[in-house]
């Protein structure tokens, strides 16, 4: 199964061009990103792009906090919480960074590389990630959007991860953060891409598998008592 | 009079990508093998893409029109770089000031066999 849990939303007409393009390209999953200024507008059309989509492949939402206060981002985390499948946070900013991978409430770190000349986490940070099961998420368009010394230098962040990935274990999703049809590739050169950047065929089908964790965790919050326990329904 | 052909054995192993063009502004099959070289030698490096063995085979305008043009063409490399050339042709994005993408959508061992994906 293909994951990818950031594809910039925006129109309705929009997100049905993207989403036909990617059925088309092999992914069976896909989630469109809102920041939390847009994500309340976005829940209106949910339920007519469900019905668009019914049959070509499965569609939710990710929030996506873009702010530079820690405080924030933990209010808006709270606040939507229950209304959205996965929450990631933009990162690059160090303070940032930390406070994402040590809130157990967000799922997903987004580029904790952006507009940084180093990768953003360190081992100090992989362990965090890894105990409070927050994913570290690279973003093809970084790289398609870059070219040459700056290009070079995303691949070089990119290697610093798997090492910090290989050691620590935490989960690592890669996605596209496509916004438009130019932007979406098929599964097997998305694949074909970050093997040539270091990764094997196990971690980038674990990935996958790490992304579609995400949702199957989410969806099942509720019952949620507490870490490691779940209401179950025996059917009685 | 030209060179004798090798012998089955001595020859290079190819594999031929079918790709499906997106792109602002129309273009012709030289243009297009300007971009996939262009391509291969920024991501590859001039060392490595000369192992590549790159040819355009084929190049097929298409009627579609969707606020871009579309093309397909099937691209030659050989067998065992075919992931390098797919990356490659997968990060190339620009093409003189407009937008570009070359996705792969079919891979085969003849040129005959590929047509399935046109």
């Amino acid at each position: 199964m293909f994951f990818d849990l950031n594809i910039k939303g925006s129109s309705l007409e929009n997100n049905l061009i993207l989403a036909e393009q990617a059925s088309q390209y092999g992914w069976n999953h896909i989630n469109f990103s809102y920041s939390q200024d847009d994500f309340s507008n976005a829940l209106k059309f949910k339920k007519e792009l469900l019905n668009e989509l019914e049959d070509k492949l499965s569609f939710d939402y990710t929030l996506e906090i873009k702010s530079n206060n820690p405080n924030e981002i933990r209010k808006i985390t709270n606040k939507f919480r229950k209304k959205s499948s996965c929450i990631s946070v933009v990162g690059g900013d160090l303070k940032v960074n930390r406070a994402t991978l040590e809130n157990i409430k967000i799922d997903v770190l987004s580029r904790p590389y952006l507009r940084r000349f180093d990768s953003g986490i360190n081992h100090v940070l992989s362990r965090e990630a890894a105990d409070n099961n927050v994913a570290i998420e690279l973003c093809f368009k970084d790289v398609l959007k870059s070219y040459l010394s700056y290009r070079s230098k995303v691949i070089s962040n990119f290697k610093d991860i798997y090492t910090l990935y290989r050691k620590f274990d935490f989960p690592l999703i890669l996605s596209s953060r496509a916004e438009s049809v130019f932007d979406i590739k098929t599964t097997h050169d998305f694949i074909a891409f970050f093997k040539q950047t270091g990764l094997n065929d196990e971690e980038i089908e674990r990935s996958f598998t790490a992304a579609s964790d995400i949702l199957e965790y989410n969806g099942n919050r509720d019952n949620l008592i507490f870490k490691g326990v779940r209401r179950v329904d025996d059917g009685s | 009079m030209g060179l004798k052909v090798l012998p089955p054995t001595l020859r290079k192993n190819n594999r031929y990508l079918a790709v499906d063009i997106k792109i602002d502004s129309p273009i012709a099959k030289d243009d297009f093998v300007s971009i996939v070289w262009d391509a291969c030698v920024k991501f590859q490096g001039e060392l490595n893409a000369s192992n590549f063995n790159l040819w355009v085979m084929r190049f097929y305008e298409s009627e579609r029109w969707d606020g871009y043009y579309t093309y397909k063409a099937i691209v030659r490399c050989q067998r065992d770089y075919v992931e390098e050339v797919r990356s490659s042709l997968a990060l190339a994005n620009r093409y003189k000031n407009g937008r570009i993408s070359i996705s792969t959508i079919g891979l085969s061992g003849t040129v005959k066999a590929s047509h399935k994906f046109i």
